[in-house]
């Protein structure tokens, strides 16, 4: 729509016609409004990262000798669980968020002793199982938390000489390119002491909290971790802790 | 008595300085995004700290409703002589024969309209048994409408049965049709997907953070038991941390 105004001051004669050319632009702007529009809404600019997982093969294992067993002062199991409506063995959520629950225990179920008692009792004073949370942001304090603070006590020796390295990186003194080589180093340093966190979930856990769990190992360092099934006597310590922590 | 005047002025406003910046916007949103893509089930992904972006081709996308459906997405790379066509139709040819290694009794074939029809599919999961009629709505009047619905299940019909049939499989010589497919895939010629599978980066599980571990923990197992134990889950990035 170009708008052409003409402009004849009094129609002199032998002088040319000034000319004032206009484009309206106001219909450009509203098909490229229009165009932003469908674009901002049929489009995404988020990309999904991943979180790579390596799971065992489900042949079995023909000669024991070959599996590396955790010492049991090592091992921590996190067991995952989702929060259940007072009652009832549904799933309990808020805001069509499922609640989940964290236990926690070091080495055999039901320490060295057994959770089972003569004749397949079980026997509540052996229970060594503890119950966490997840490492909720309240934005005050930046100390860690529930289950992070536990695998982080567990593996402290690493830590220290993570801890190290980010600040030799903060303050310049090494590249990105070594800090990673060196963290990787340490992380596998059979020196240090360092936990085995075996993670377990049960049937009704929340994949969320899967995932969230995965991500502690990757924050605190965790170099040897593994998601395994659930056992008998990790299914009878928690419904054990249940009836012992009845609120 | 003195009349005030108004001088009379253009209402005119130049809009060649607001066209700029629309075409700039859209310029850079042109630019920057990605196409959602139509999937039979909206999931919300769990947040990770990971930081890892998910590849942009040769990976299979996995995405599992929390009732437990299954439903596959190929991403190939097209620059290598792996169309992602070709490469259905050969996955296809696959999964056919595997299927009916199984089930010699009633096998399955597919003419070359429906594998054509199978080739420019997006996401894709119905039983094999299924899958002639579910291709032959692709000629159809409104056939991808028809096809949607079927696969969202919104077309109201039980004897549409959505998603790849999967159930608790250890039997590695026995698969179920969600192990055919995977198998499947691994089988077909194009070399670079064999390995991002090898390495761990060809397949990515998409589920939503409130799915129970049990349906994930039954994909899981199915891929293990075809020796396919390295994959990857989708997340979001987590604010902060």
């Amino acid at each position: 729509m170009a708008e052409i105004q003409q402009n004849d001051g009094g129609g002199k004669k032998g002088h040319q016609k000034k000319m004032a050319i206009r484009v309206d632009f106001t219909p450009m702007v509203d098909m490229n409004m229009l165009l932003i529009t469908f674009f901002m809404l049929c489009t995404t600019m988020i990309k999904s990262q991943t979180l790579n997982i390596a799971l065992p093969s489900n042949e079995e294992v023909k000669n024991e000798e070959n599996m590396s067993q955790a010492s049991a002062d090592d091992a921590v199991t996190i067991i995952l669980d989702a929060k259940r409506k007072a009652g009832s063995q549904e799933v309990d959520s808020v805001n069509g968020k499922v609640v989940n629950e964290v236990y926690y225990y070091f080495g055999k179920p039901g320490g060295d002793a057994g959770i089972f008692g003569p004749g397949g009792t079980v026997v509540s004073a052996n229970n060594n199982m503890q119950m966490s949370e997840f490492l909720v942001d309240d934005g005050a304090s930046k100390a860690a938390r529930g289950i992070r603070k536990i695998i982080q006590d567990r593996n402290k020796d690493v830590l220290k000489e993570i801890n190290k390295l980010k600040a030799d990186f903060r303050d310049g003194r090494i590249t990105q390119e070594q800090y990673d080589e060196k963290a990787s180093k340490v992380r596998k340093d059979e020196k240090l002491k360092k936990p085995v966190i075996i993670i377990k979930c049960t049937p009704e856990a929340s994949y969320g909290s899967l995932v969230q769990v995965l991500d502690e190992m990757q924050i605190n360092s965790i170099s040897k971790y593994q998601i395994d099934n659930m056992t008998k006597e990790d299914s009878v310590m928690i419904v054990d802790y249940h009836k012992n922590h009845a609120k | 008595m003195g009349r005030v005047k108004i001088a009379r002025k253009s209402t005119f406003i130049d809009m060649t300085a607001m066209s700029d910046v629309t075409v700039l916007l859209l310029t850079f949103f042109m630019l920057t995004s990605t196409f959602l893509q139509k999937e039979p089930t909206t999931v919300i992904t769990p947040a990770s700290v990971s930081e890892e972006k998910v590849q942009e081709t040769n990976y299979i996308q996995v995405l599992v409703s929390p009732e437990g459906k299954v439903w596959l997405t190929m991403n190939n790379d097209t620059s290598a002589n792996w169309s992602n066509e070709k490469m259905r139709m050969e996955l296809l040819d696959n999964v056919t024969t595997y299927y009916n290694r199984s089930h010699s009794k009633n096998p399955v074939n597919f003419t070359p309209q429906q594998k054509i029809a199978f080739s420019k599919l997006g996401s894709f999961g119905v039983p094999l048994a299924q899958m002639g009629e579910f291709l032959n709505l692709a000629s159809m009047q409104e056939g991808q409408t028809k096809m949607d619905k079927w696969l969202d299940g919104t077309d109201n019909n039980p004897a549409h049965k959505s998603g790849i049939p999967i159930q608790w499989s250890k039997d590695k010589t026995n698969p179920d049709e969600f192990q055919m497919w995977m198998m499947a895939m691994r089988d077909t010629q194009n070399e670079n997907l064999a390995q991002a599978i090898k390495d761990g980066k060809g397949v990515a599980i998409k589920a939503d953070q409130n799915t129970a571990f049990d349906v994930i923990h039954m994909v899981m197992d199915n891929l293990q038991t075809i020796n396919m134990n390295k994959f990857t889950l989708l997340t979001a990035l987590k604010a902060g941390e």
